[in-house]
């Protein structure tokens, strides 16, 4: 059996696709999104994090932390000890609830995801990956109740500056993704200041007919905490204000 | 001409009015909100005492002041409602209880100097001149028992028997066993009074609304008017007979059972108003609009707990075309609202999410939930058949009741046993051999104390209630009383004892932390631990040590094993303890309001919580039990504590899940319910929250007068609540987010 790095599970999700669901956060990531809000699960490998305003300042780091300020994030888990910490929640899936392979992008531990699918689906738990799309595995999407995916900037230049990569592989991998008859939600991260192109977006997901749901998420900076922690840079957005996410709900659709 | 939506419009302003005039007379009151309206200017009462030490007992004492006060009540009609009645004081304040007593109240110097005239007992509620409980009191105090002696109501009337007979048929019943109990005359003399004063209350309201009518411009409103008028004339003896009339006459009642003690309790009000609705409607007198105005009119009059839904004997659902009105109608006045919707897996699943869409559209705290399968099933363990396990409903905070029947005493007696736990672990202190296992037995061993100690008080005030507090206004409804001459107290069919545990999270993570720093990992030595303890953790290391050990409901782990082992625990020593013939007690979890009360009674504790500090919350985990504090985590772990007997332990819950008042939202709550009670939930209290507007109305309450949270069981405004209640519920709000 494979070992994953997991960053992460939480549990009691309502945000990430339907019902209620356990998050499994992957660690690694290709892309390198300016506001990303997990940048912890950025690295594939574990991290540690040091959250000053936590530290009392004890002195007693080598014999532990139990402050909550230096915190080790990501570690090696069988599939079947990720299963094991979905299982509690089964009872609560219910109709439409499950799990969701997140990140950090689960597909870059492709080996370690399928086998998760595998035991999920053997304990009849419903399953959705959020990827950004960069890769593509077919017996992988195929397998899933759901898939998630961003699609953050429509000029590829634009979102290479920003994630440092183009968009032409995710472009044609959400066209690959929809002729599997795969369900998706489709999403992207309101970043005011940044030219998304959200129009262009909208026009080319409703193109695909499994796109059944588009989603703009508001940017938030929350992740800004954890940048800080990982001893990172940070680069200042703006949260967008409600009348600019409402100017955008037209472009947001479910169907 | 006004409509019903203007009319209810101009009910919910006068409410909100009434919340913030009420917030100026008493104060921040962290209690439900009972329906209570102002007291007036020039309102007077003279209360009389029959004791020496200044208070008043008895069925002369109570009644005789209930008299007092419900004469000196106004009447309270408001053109815009159709209903009247309202109370606005309790005989009670007058017994000198300091604790009970509003600002209105203690700034009449009058009252003040009576008070002072007496013995100088801090509370005069329980006549300890002729039942004196000394004996008791040491060991209450060491393990922080409330008592339940003293306290009164925590049972349910049943509604059918003053539907059935009126106030003129309570009066022929009295009379009917007057003559086969001769020797029950002072009870029969009181019961009597007590009626008669009800009846000059509607009298009251009769005549106010004559006056009225002539006044009355606007035609619809004199209508509504001479219609209440009719409808009260019709219930002054009569039994009621049509759909408003019942809501009319539950109206008064209430106003007469709450004026007693804060009495009373609800009943299943799509069962017992159906009959009525559906023959009204038949007659063609009513019409959907109307029964709905009236409901949410019976709601604004009084928040008492109603149940609906649910399932008959049969395990037939009940759900029917007013179950779905009820909660219409509670939408359409979006007050302080304490509807419970039973949950089985035989009721219209409709109507299930409609309740949902309300709770997630209104964010109001209304509806909670209660689950019939673990209740009616565990109440059964108690001995009792199916038929009476279904008619126990829910109709408090935390509790159910069978109307008519029982004498539960429920949610006013419990024990702290974060400070059994203290007490064990002083012990443990001076013992050579120290380890969980030895605390834990040490900690049952006082426990059996505790519980031994608090049955001999629970027996004592059941023994001699009907001396101190007889219930003369539930009485009327309650089955045996009025035929045997007797109170409640002494002729109940069912004494199935409620007592609650309290601090579950704290003692369940305190054996948590000493199991895994000091047993397994060795990072503390128990030298040390009482040294933290002793000194309040001086060193903040030490502290976070043991807190950050994992937490009861964090899931499968060390703590969640001792909450379990505790109430195993709790459990097995509350059934052992013998009880006189034809009592038995009934184990739950739940603190209500008292946390912070109980924490100040309480040293540090291992899970690093510091000395007085608020204890836990019911059945809930401490604060921090995840990094994620996933409900479903929490729903799972509380499922896994419950005690078995039909009593509850709540999951009390509050978030902003972000999700609309949609099916998808929908479906969320639903599965989050569904999920607690397939585990073995029992009942849960509710507050999905706009975090926004909470955060803005504990900055200044004043800005959001109509928002409503549920506390614990009862729902409260919020601008009602003291700082320190505020800022509890934010806190437990921001922990779920």
């Amino acid at each position: 059996m494979a070992d994953g790095i997991i960053a992460d599970i939480q549990r009691a999700s309502f945000h990430d696709g339907y019902g209620i669901r356990t998050t499994v956060f992957f660690k690694g990531c290709p892309l390198r999104c300016e506001w990303c809000h997990n940048p912890e699960c950025i690295s594939p490998r574990p991290q540690q994090l040091f959250y000053a305003d936590k530290c009392i300042g004890c002195g007693g780091c080598a014999e532990g932390c139990y402050a909550g300020a230096r915190v080790v994030c990501g570690r090696e888990m069988t599939a079947a000890e990720v299963l094991e910490q979905i299982l509690p929640d089964r009872p609560y899936y219910r109709d439409g609830g499950g799990v969701t392979f997140s990140g950090g992008e689960p597909l870059m531990q492709r080996e370690f995801l399928a086998e998760c699918i595998a035991l999920c689906k053997e304990a009849g738990i419903s399953c959705a990956v959020e990827t950004c799309l960069l890769y593509f595995d077919e017996d992988i999407f195929r397998s899933l109740d759901f898939v998630m995916a961003d699609l953050k900037i429509w000029d590829s230049a634009t979102h290479k500056k920003y994630t440092g990569v183009g968009n032409e592989r995710i472009i044609e991998n959400f066209k690959r993704l929809n002729a599997l008859a795969v369900p998706i939600i489709a999403r992207t991260p309101v970043i005011p200041g940044i030219d998304q192109g959200i129009d262009r977006i909208g026009e080319f997901l409703r193109s695909l007919d499994n796109v059944k749901k588009y989603e703009l998420l508001p940017y938030h900076s929350m992740g800004n905490a954890k940048r800080v922690a990982l001893g990172e840079p940070l680069t200042e957005f703006s949260v967008p204000d409600k009348e600019y996410m409402k100017e955008l709900e037209k472009y947001a659709y479910i169907r | 001409m006004l409509t019903y939506a203007d009319r209810l419009r101009s009910m919910r302003e006068t409410k909100v009015r009434h919340t913030l005039e009420k917030r100026e007379q008493n104060g921040y009151t962290d209690l439900d909100d009972f329906g209570t309206v102002p007291i007036s200017e020039g309102y007077e009462v003279e209360p009389w005492y029959n004791s020496s030490n200044g208070s008043f007992y008895g069925y002369d004492g109570m009644c005789e002041n209930f008299c007092r006060v419900m004469d000196a009540h106004e009447p309270y009609v408001d053109p815009m409602e159709m209903l009247c009645g309202r109370w606005r004081d309790m005989l009670v304040n007058y017994r000198g209880d300091v604790h009970y007593l509003p600002d209105w109240l203690k700034k009449k110097p009058k009252i003040m100097e009576m008070m002072k005239s007496a013995t100088d007992q801090w509370s005069k509620r329980w006549d300890e001149q002729r039942f004196p409980y000394d004996h008791l009191k040491p060991l209450q105090a060491k393990y922080n028992i409330q008592t339940g002696i003293d306290s009164d109501a925590h049972f349910a009337c049943d509604y059918r028997i003053g539907f059935e007979l009126g106030f003129g048929g309570l009066l022929d019943k009295i009379s009917k066993y007057r003559e086969i109990n001769p020797d029950k005359k002072d009870f029969y003399d009181a019961e009597e009074r007590v009626v008669h004063a009800i009846i000059r209350f509607i009298d009251r309201h009769i005549e106010k609304i004559r006056q009225m009518i002539p006044e009355e411009q606007r035609p619809e409103i004199r209508e509504s008017l001479e219609e209440m008028l009719d409808t009260c004339e019709a219930v002054r003896t009569g039994a009621p007979k049509t759909f408003r009339q019942a809501c009319q006459w539950t109206a008064f009642f209430n106003c007469a059972a709450r004026v007693y003690t804060r009495d009373g309790a609800g009943f299943q009000l799509d069962g017992l108003l159906l009959p009525y609705y559906e023959n009204d409607v038949k007659n063609g007198i009513l019409d959907d609009e109307t029964a709905k105005f009236l409901i949410a009119n019976l709601l604004l009059i009084d928040p008492h707990y109603y149940q609906i839904s649910g399932v008959d004997e049969n395990d037939r659902d009940m759900t029917n075309r007013l179950s779905y009105l009820i909660l219409e109608a509670a939408d359409s006045i979006d007050i302080a609202c304490n509807l419970t919707v039973r949950v089985h897996e035989n009721c219209d699943r409709e109507f299930l999410r409609k309740a949902i869409y309300y709770l997630l559209k209104n964010k109001n705290g209304w509806p909670r939930f209660c689950n019939d399968k673990a209740l009616a099933e565990g109440y059964m363990r108690c001995g009792v058949d199916k038929k009476t396990a279904r008619e126990r409903i829910a109709v408090g905070c935390n509790w159910m009741c069978v109307p008519g029947k029982e004498y539960p005493m429920n949610d006013t007696v419990k024990i702290n046993i974060a400070k059994v736990m203290e007490v064990a672990l002083e012990e443990l202190r001076g013992c050579e051999e120290k380890s969980t296992e030895k605390l834990f037995e040490i900690f049952e061993k006082h426990l059996r104390i505790a519980i031994d100690v608090t049955a001999q008080g629970i027996n004592l005030h059941i023994d001699h209630q009907w001396e101190v507090t007889p219930e003369l206004v539930m009485n009327l409804l309650m089955n045996n009383t009025l035929e045997k001459g007797e109170d409640i107290s002494q002729c109940a069919e069912l004494y199935t004892v409620g007592i609650d545990g309290a601090g579950l999270a704290v003692v369940a993570d305190s054996f948590g932390a000493i199991e895994t720093r000091i047993e397994k990992e060795g990072v503390l030595s128990w030298e040390c631990m009482y040294s933290a303890l002793d000194n309040n953790f001086f060193d903040e290391r030490t502290r976070l040590i043991l807190n950050s050990a994992p937490k009861y409901c964090g899931g499968n782990n060390v703590s969640d094993a001792w909450a379990k082992r505790l109430t195993e625990c709790w459990v097995r020593n509350i059934r052992a303890q013998s009880m006189p013939e034809g009592r038995q007690l009934i184990p739950g979890w739940f603190s209500w309001a008292r946390t912070v009360e109980y924490g100040t009674k309480v040293g540090a504790t291992p899970n690093g919580r510091r000395a007085g500090e608020p204890i836990s919350h019911g059945a809930n985990p401490n604060p921090h039990f995840r990094t994620d504090g996933a409900p479903t985590a929490q729903s799972l772990g509380i499922a896994s504590v419950q005690c078995g007997y039909g009593n509850t332990a709540p999951l009390q819950i509050e978030f902003d899940p972000g999700v609309k008042a949609d099916d998808e939202g929908i479906a969320i709550i639903e599965s989050f319910i569904k999920g607690h009670f397939e585990g073995g939930g029992t009942l849960i209290n509710i507050n999905i929250l706009d975090g926004e507007k909470l955060l803005e109305a504990h900055a200044n309450p004043d800005l959001h007068p109509d928002l409503v949270v549920r506390v614990t069981g009862f729902t409260a405004y919020f601008a009602s609540l003291s700082p320190k209640f505020r800022q509890l519920v934010v806190d437990r709000f921001l922990q779920g987010i």
